[in-house]
């Protein structure tokens, strides 16, 4: 049997003239973390639901386990109930009507497992997630947290092919969302389920995932591990969504084989920076430029400990906050210009100081504008 | 303070009334005779011959048009709400508008059909030599029950299930169906349960309704001698020398059967928040597949029960020279369209029925939003006691409710002038519509949150401002629509009033029964006709004007 556990190829779906998923096609292998991340509205969602058949596709195919579950060209559409898929809801979905057991009960009844299998089989997995002991208390009188791990019973129960996760964290405190993202990330370990996971969040994203898928406009943009989309984003779309980046204008001065020297423009004409080509762009001399950085990658000197030579700029605090774990502060390189800088915790900084700032040309990347 | 106000006038036009409908029960001296006050009342009710068979007739038509109903109501709200039924819309717009319709205008059209001997499709099976006697009875107990689920029953339980299933958070069924549950196993084990709440309620309301009906026993029973608790009071009241002892008696007892009813009620809707939207995904439609037709099919038909017939043969009736005769050679006639249209009393009555509907509309939007505001809002101290008072009017027959304000405007020297004016039926309208008026506010009300208020209260505007500009403009379709179904139940009252009313005031659902009274169903129709179109012209204005709301 292939290690492939779900495969998309193509799909797409639209509502009314809104094209939510666009011609959509990756691959999830088995006991991987999959995540799609993207901004709302990029389909993320919808894609997750294609795959669940709460909704059926307008075009392309869905294959679970080697088995044809959508097909548009076959008229081919597997119900949800036929799938053996768990998923976790936004909402978690619990049904008020039913104990803590009975939630989790459901699904095995569904599948014809009865009496002490049963029971032995909801007491286990209540027992995983720490929710042993609770099993006759009403599902309407559990916590946020308490809920959100019923919900993943609930899903995890009958061990299905697949789990999907619709941003499940979304709706928790930032204290307890951190503590279930460790609990999921240990659980998933342990059991070694398929994951399916949907978040706008990219901190969720990166520290949970295997592999991210990151979406726009109903595509997958860039596919991988999350390591190389956050050091080596294929377009500006995937750069700016993750993490920050400090973008300045130029023209390129000088084109070499890996790395460009880049005149900048504007205000800050006469400088010069260097940086390497970003993956797939070609970058001609005298064509346009982006110079592309990520805040805490560029290295920070004052006037009286000049970081190295070359490469370096001045700039100006203008404003410094205190976040907790460091500072953030906004620098300005000229009148008009201005980035985000990250300062180190340590450091004894103040609003008005001048900073020297080195932009080390191998965390520099240059993009066609 | 003026909370307090209110709670003791709204006390004093239902509380006081019931009151006196008690004391009354122990008042043994014939009318126009000095009180004397005695057990004789509660001992003649009880030693009626036909109260046992009364009673058992009351339990059995409220079970059987219940069961009936809802199971119906249940598959049509759900068809409506969860399905992607073609024409869904469209056949919800039908059961608001049959909702709208008068009852007694419902029973005699289906007379038309089903009366054993003329009904058209009696007449028509023998005809075509499939049966040589007609098969169906409208006088009889299924008779009864046919009509009561296509009248109120089933159409409220449609209006008020539809929003309730619309609104449940699809992610309790979403999560079954992934959990490996079909569409019908979904609807049963998840749907269904999870909306029980809404569902008991629902049924509760539907309860207490069909034990103070009683046009339909009325018409439909009296010929067959068949008795339940409400015509039994009406007939003990309108014999020659009434009863109002013995008829008040048994009022009492009913009153007793409701406040039950009203206090579990009132506990069910308390706990239902968790039905209520969360904002999430909008949910794709149960795809019926090759049930689709078949659904349609049924919903098409349910429509043409509810609504297509008693239209149809509403219109037919008017035009008919002999009613329910089709046999007769040329049976048609405009005569009774010119009858009507040409009598004084006609156009006295129709006039009252304008001022009337208008009257009591205007007056329930104040009032019933009012006390809704106070017990939805407020941290009146009475606001308990006042959303129980405002349930009351349902605890009682129509008729005994009509009977206990009659007593009200003749005992209470300063309210003696009003009688015999609108002002008296207009009162009537609004303490029996009160029920319903004041929980569609709660409804809506509820659904404001009441953060909206409070932000324009920060922002500096007085209560009153805040009362102006931010909950009438934002409850503005709701209150239209209490209006409306104010407007439409005043026109169509009868109960409330039949006892009320007076040559003076007479309005044209008083002047439909008065011609059936006196056998003349050929103008009743004309009547009938006239009040259900100025109903659904109502039942349209509540619809463009988007009531969704369901309970509070």
């Amino acid at each position: 049997m292939s290690d492939t556990v779900l495969r998309l190829d193509g799909v797409s779906k639209s509502y009314g003239t809104v094209q939510a998923v666009d011609g959509a096609s990756l691959e999830v292998d088995r006991g991987e973390v999959f995540t799609l991340l993207g901004p709302s509205g990029c389909g993320k969602t919808t894609t997750l639901r294609l795959v669940a058949g709460l909704e059926d596709p307008d075009g392309g195919e869905i294959t679970l386990r080697g088995r044809l579950v959508a097909s548009v060209a076959r008229r081919l559409f597997v119900p949800p109930h036929k799938r053996n898929l768990g998923m976790v809801f936004q909402s978690y979905a619990i049904w008020p009507h039913m104990s803590v057991f009975e939630n989790v009960a459901y699904p095995l009844k569904l599948r014809g497992v009865r009496g002490q299998a049963m029971r032995d089989r909801v007491a286990k997995v209540l027992e995983l997630v720490g929710l042993g002991g609770l099993e006759r208390r009403s599902a309407t009188l559990l916590s946020g947290g308490q809920m959100q791990r019923l919900a993943l019973c609930r899903a995890l129960v009958y061990e299905p092919d697949l789990l999907l996760l619709d941003e499940p964290f979304s709706n928790l405190d930032a204290k307890l969302r951190e503590q279930m993202r460790v609990e999921l990330k240990l659980l998933q370990r342990r059991l070694g389920i398929t994951v399916l996971f949907v978040t706008h969040d990219q901190i969720e994203a990166l520290s949970l995932s295997n592999r991210i898928a990151v979406m726009s406009r109903g595509r997958a943009e860039q596919i991988g591990s999350p390591r190389s989309l956050y050091e080596q984003p294929a377009s500006a779309f995937v750069r700016d969504f993750l993490g920050q980046t400090v973008i300045l204008k130029g023209r390129v001065d000088r084109a070499e084989s890996q790395t460009v020297a880049i005149a900048l423009d504007g205000s800050l004409a006469g400088q010069t920076l260097a940086g390497r080509i970003a993956p797939g762009a070609s970058l001609s001399e005298g064509a346009p430029a982006h110079v592309a950085v990520r805040p805490e990658d560029i290295e920070v000197g004052s006037n009286d400990r000049p970081a190295a030579r070359g490469h370096t700029l001045v700039g100006v605090i203008e404003a410094l906050l205190f976040v907790g774990d460091r500072y953030e502060a906004r620098v300005a390189l000229s009148e008009e210009q201005r980035i985000l800088l990250f300062l180190a915790r340590g450091g004894d900084w103040r609003e008005g100081q001048q900073l020297q700032l080195h932009f080390p040309p191998d965390v520099v990347s240059v993009w066609p504008a | 303070m003026a909370c307090t106000v209110v709670l003791l006038a709204v006390a004093f036009c239902v509380v006081y009334p019931l009151l006196l409908v008690v004391l009354e029960s122990f008042q043994v001296a014939p009318p126009g005779q000095p009180a004397r006050y005695g057990l004789d009342g509660w001992r003649a009710a009880f030693a009626e011959p036909l109260l046992r068979a009364a009673l058992l007739n009351t339990l059995k038509v409220t079970v059987a048009r219940q069961v009936l109903s809802l199971a119906l109501a249940l598959l049509v709200a759900w068809l409506i709400a969860r399905t992607d039924l073609p024409g869904r819309n469209w056949i919800e717009f039908a059961f608001w508008a049959a909702f709208f319709l008068p009852t007694l205008t419902v029973t005699l059209s289906w007379i038309l059909l089903l009366d054993p001997d003329y009904g058209l499709l009696n007449t028509g099976l023998v005809g075509l030599g499939l049966v040589g006697k007609g098969p169906f009875d409208i006088y009889s107990f299924w008779g009864i029950v046919w009509i009561h689920v296509i009248t109120g029953s089933l159409t409220v339980k449609v209006i008020l299930l539809t929003p309730a299933l619309r609104n449940m958070n699809a992610a309790f069924e979403e999560a079954s169906r992934v959990a490996g549950a079909g569409t019908a196993r979904t609807a049963l084990s998840i749907t269904i349960p999870v909306m029980a709440p809404v569902v008991l309620s629902v049924l509760l309301l539907g309860t207490m309704v069909s034990l103070q009906t009683f046009e339909v026993e009325q018409v439909l029973g009296a010929p067959f001698r068949f008795f339940v608790f409400s015509t039994m009071i009406y007939d003990l009241v309108v014999t020659r020398v009434p009863r109002y002892d013995a008829a008040t008696a048994l009022a009492v007892l009913v009153l007793a059967a409701m406040l039950p009813l009203i206090f579990t009620q009132q506990w069910l809707t308390r706990g239902r928040r968790y039905t209520t939207i969360t904002g999430q995904f909008q949910s794709r439609r149960h795809r019926l597949g090759r049930w689709r037709w078949p659904a349609f099919a049924l919903a098409l038909a349910l429509t043409l029960v509810v609504l297509g017939v008693p239209l149809a043969f509403a219109v037919l009736g008017t035009f008919m020279k002999l009613f329910g005769f089709f046999n007769i050679p040329d049976p048609w006639t405009l005569k009774n369209w010119t009858t009507v249209l040409a009598d004084d009393l006609f156009l006295r009555s129709l006039w009252n029925t304008v001022v009337l509907a208008t009257g009591t509309a205007v007056a329930a939007v104040l009032v019933h939003s009012l006390i809704a505001y106070i017990v939805v809002r407020t941290r009146f101290r009475g606001r308990r006691a006042l959303d129980v008072v405002s349930w009351l009017p349902f605890t009682v027959p129509g008729v005994i409710l009509g009977l206990a304000l009659l007593w009200l405007f003749l005992d209470v020297a300063v309210l003696r002038p009003l009688y015999g004016t609108m002002a008296v039926l207009i009162i009537a309208g609004l303490i029996s519509g009160m029920p319903l008026g004041v929980q569609i506010v709660k409804g809506g009300l509820l659904q404001l949150g009441g953060d909206l208020e409070e932000a324009s209260r920060v922002a500096g505007a007085s209560w009153w401002a805040t009362y102006r500009r931010i909950v009438l403009r934002l409850m503005a379709p709701t209150l239209v629509a209490v209006g409306m179904i104010t407007f439409v139940g005043a026109a169509r009252n009868i109960g409330n009033i039949a006892l009320l009313a007076t040559s003076a005031n007479r309005p044209l659902s008083i002047l439909q029964l008065d011609f059936i009274a006196q056998r003349k169903f050929e103008e009743a129709m004309v009547v009938a006709c006239i009040i259900m179109v100025i109903s659904l012209a109502g039942a349209l204005v509540a619809r463009v004007l988007g009531l969704r709301g369901g309970l509070g």
